[in-house]
């Protein structure tokens, strides 16, 4: 079932443009956002979910466009933009009383296996929580009123490996539960853990959407010391013995030694490439 | 709604604007700028606002599932309980003034009926000044609030020129209750009138320009 489906959303800044942005996510699936830091993913979010106002185009949860059905859509979505970053010094019990007024549909006893699996104090104020402990906290809220589409801008940033680990277990989990989660990162590495799905924003276009083993299998990486005479080579970068380029894996490479490449190899090649071949993918 | 306001009461409420109402007394301090006291629930509001912003109310309020103007209509309502309650717990010091017997105002207008219409004319006016700024760009509250200060400062100085400028002022306006209670009492109908068109034409400017603005 499709939970959210983004279409054409344009919107242009003074430097920057999001230029006709379109995906979709469905139940039970991850779907990783990635692209480098201002390539359009927190822009694209924040448009989604009208924090921002598009020049044109929209998004559509559960079948209804969110202008017009505003306050019915976010009952079903949780955003997490990170940790935690308001009213730092009221305790979380006063921010959840206050947050779960907006709910009909809060679930307490949820709220409570939450605050007991992340360890949350309710006589704490977000000021004394650390990053990892903020982003639980903003889950929790979001988990505790039953969203159906998770929204998260870069959650595992600045956390430590092991809280990163216990977050993306922690998705997974709602994956299995049927929920949505769409996932703006520029960790890779957590992508490569718990991503079905990955949409690939580059200078605020989308230039890849597909299933994670998908995108990686279209690519491969060569190796060599002297620039080979073949075309299609993608972002060359330096290494201890030589050069690696990123091509297409249907790439004639004439005799030309190769091997799977990673998302990370993926994205790093293709963010050193030129714009032309960015846009070509 | 209810939900929002409790949030603006629970979280994004200043103590400062709170202990503000308490300087209602101010009505008792004989020859003394009455509209002094309407300044101070401006200034509370500025405290709200301003400490909105560096809790970031705005970016919770929108994550809520709420109207983007919703937080408009909730942060103004909010403005309208904490100045209808500053000129509320005044009127037991205008009255205990008369009852005192401290006699007129020698600087400006008594604390009579007519001083409240016309400090209600002077909200309405701060609050289309300030909301109207505001909105537009939340982030510069010091600029809303110096603008909309300043529109005070103006009225003030005129209408307590005026009890001393303009004869019907002085004469029928700037006198101890209950005398030409009429005419105090019309003030008091025309400011209740101004202060709630200019409030509410100020919600609306104020929403528009927040549902447009990128947050």
């Amino acid at each position: 079932m499709t939970l959210c489906e983004v279409n054409k959303l344009s919107k242009s800044y003074p430097s920057f443009r999001l230029d006709g942005v379109s995906f979709k996510v469905s139940s039970g699936e991850i779907v990783g956002f990635i692209g480098k830091n201002g390539a359009g993913k927190s822009t694209t979010l924040k448009s989604m979910l009208g924090f921002v106002k598009p020049d044109s185009g929209g998004a559509s949860f559960f079948g209804k466009p969110f202008i017009g059905n505003e306050t019915e859509i976010k009952q079903r979505v949780g955003y997490v933009a990170g940790g935690v970053d308001y009213y730092q010094k009221s305790k979380l019990g006063t921010l959840i009383d206050t947050t779960k007024r907006f709910y009909p549909n809060w679930d307490a006893e949820a709220c409570r296996r939450c605050l007991e699996r992340f360890e949350l104090d309710i006589r704490k104020t977000p000021s004394e929580l650390s990053a990892g402990m903020k982003v639980k906290l903003a889950l929790t809220l979001a988990l505790s009123h039953r969203a159906e589409l998770l929204i998260l801008d870069e959650p595992t940033s600045g956390l430590d490996p092991v809280s990163r680990d216990e977050l993306l277990d922690i998705f997974l989990s709602l994956r299995d539960e049927g929920k949505g989660i769409l996932f703006s990162t520029h960790i890779i590495a957590d992508l490569e853990r718990c991503a079905d799905r990955i949409i690939y924003i580059r200078r605020g276009r989308i230039i890849a959407d597909s299933l994670l083993g998908d995108f990686e299998r279209g690519w491969r990486i060569v190796r060599y010391s002297e620039r080979p005479d073949i075309s299609g080579l993608i972002g060359e970068r330096r290494e201890r013995d030589g050069f690696s380029a990123l091509v297409r894996a249907d790439a004639r490479l004439g005799g030309l030694s190769n091997e799977p490449a990673s998302l990370e190899e993926i994205m790093l090649h293709i963010e050193r490439g030129d714009q032309d071949e960015g846009s070509a993918l | 709604m209810k939900a929002l306001l409790y949030k603006e009461l629970r979280l994004a409420m200043h103590p400062a604007a709170l202990m503000f109402i308490a300087l209602s007394a101010m009505l008792l301090i004989p020859n003394y700028p009455y509209y002094v006291i309407c300044f101070y629930s401006s200034l509370g509001l500025f405290f709200i606002c301003l400490s909105g912003r560096e809790n970031h109310d705005i970016f919770y309020s929108l994550t809520l599932p709420v109207p983007k103007t919703s937080a408009v209509t909730a942060r103004m309502l909010t403005a309208v309980l904490l100045q209808i309650a500053q000129l509320c717990a005044a009127i037991p010091f205008a009255i205990l003034h008369a009852k005192l017997g401290i006699g007129g105002n020698l600087v400006g207008i008594d604390a009579n009926t007519a001083f409240f219409g016309s400090s209600l004319i002077m909200l309405g006016i701060f609050n289309f000044v300030f909301f109207t700024s505001y909105y537009k760009a939340p982030e510069k509250v010091g600029k809303a609030f110096l603008l909309g200060s300043a529109a005070e400062a103006i009225y003030m100085c005129a209408a307590e020129t005026a009890v001393h400028a303009i004869p019907f002022a002085r004469d029928m306006l700037d006198t101890p209750d209950p005398e030409n209670l009429t005419c105090k009492l019309i003030l008091l109908a025309v400011g209740a009138l101004l202060y709630s068109a200019l409030t509410a034409a100020a919600h609306r400017r104020a929403a528009v320009s927040f549902s447009k603005k990128d947050i």
